[in-house]
């Protein structure tokens, strides 16, 4: 059972970044915009961290994270955007959703490995 | 209604974008030439183009970008994984790309928004005086003397639009987790 769930709607940066986990020895899972990860999240009760974009069709990043919190009533699994936004007021919906981490892309993977080995177990 | 001094920032940050985003590698060459816009059509360029937008209350910035339908271009970006086809790889660069430029913007302008990006026909870049832009500009951008792509930033202002931006080297924290 997948442990980290990526959410971005480009499969380039679904492969780059799965990718780079995975030869990393971590369990990966991916989903292609909000709504796919908000039921990944819903049927995988294994998964401790999500890492998503923002800016996705059908459902953003920020919306999906306000549903796994409030819908779905899970406060536990950690949550960290991946995303080319970085504005201050976008940073602060995050924070307030419950979001713990901001990494603004390009994805530097040696960067923030350890980090996100931890969040995962 | 959009001054010199803000036209020559979106200039400036459209260049650093490019030259850290477009390549595959911030230390490849990263040549512009001013091209007219909308102009005919490129032998041998994409017939779809690339199209993200940047708003704020004030403004709107539409992004095109055509990437060259040529064995260069396809080889400089197929670093970018194998089984990977351009337009895949083009849609990520231009967003990273427009993501800078918003990086760059959100300094001055903290209610700006970003989309996805879209791929259109390049027909479309015929019907951009349709927006009325107040500022549009296009170059020919070549990268590491082989890949090639036409850009064009189109700027839409509803107020007047005055600021000067120092471009900083949006390298410094990408890629960094900011806990909180």
């Amino acid at each position: 059972m997948a442990k980290i769930l990526l959410v971005d709607d480009s499969s380039t940066v679904r492969d780059e970044v799965a990718g780079f986990l995975r030869k990393n020895g971590l369990d990966v899972d991916t989903a292609v915009d909000g709504k796919d990860g908000l039921a990944k999240v819903k049927t995988n009760p294994g998964v401790r961290l999500v890492v998503s974009d923002v800016n996705m069709p059908n459902m953003d990043g920020l919306t999906m994270v306000e549903k796994i919190r409030g819908e779905l009533a899970n406060s536990t699994v950690n949550v960290i955007m991946l995303t080319t936004e970085s504005s201050p007021a976008m940073k602060e919906r995050g924070k307030a959703a419950g979001v713990k981490g901001w990494i603004v892309k390009p994805f530097k993977g040696e960067a923030v490995l350890e980090t996100f080995r931890k969040l995962a177990n | 209604m959009i001054s010199q001094a803000a036209k020559d920032s979106f200039e400036r940050i459209f260049f650093q974008a490019a030259r850290t985003r477009l390549t595959t590698d911030p230390a490849h060459a990263c040549e512009f030439v001013p091209a007219v816009s909308p102009g005919p059509a490129q032998p041998g360029v994409s017939d779809e183009v690339l199209v993200l937008t940047i708003a704020s209350i004030h403004f709107r910035i539409v992004l095109s970008l055509q990437f060259g339908d040529d064995e260069a271009t396809r080889d400089y970006y197929a670093s970018q994984g194998a089984d990977r086809t351009l337009r895949e790889a083009a849609m990520e660069i231009g967003n990273l790309c427009c993501g800078a430029i918003n990086q760059q913007l959100v300094e001055h302008f903290p209610d700006l928004g970003m989309s996805t990006p879209y791929a259109l026909s390049s027909d479309c870049l015929g019907y951009l005086d349709e927006l009325k832009p107040e500022y549009i500009a296009a170059y020919d951008v070549t990268l590491e003397y082989a890949a090639r792509l036409r850009a064009t930033l189109c700027v839409c202002a509803s107020a007047p639009l005055d600021f000067t931006a120092q471009v900083a080297d949006v390298h410094e924290s990408a890629g960094e987790l900011e806990l909180f």
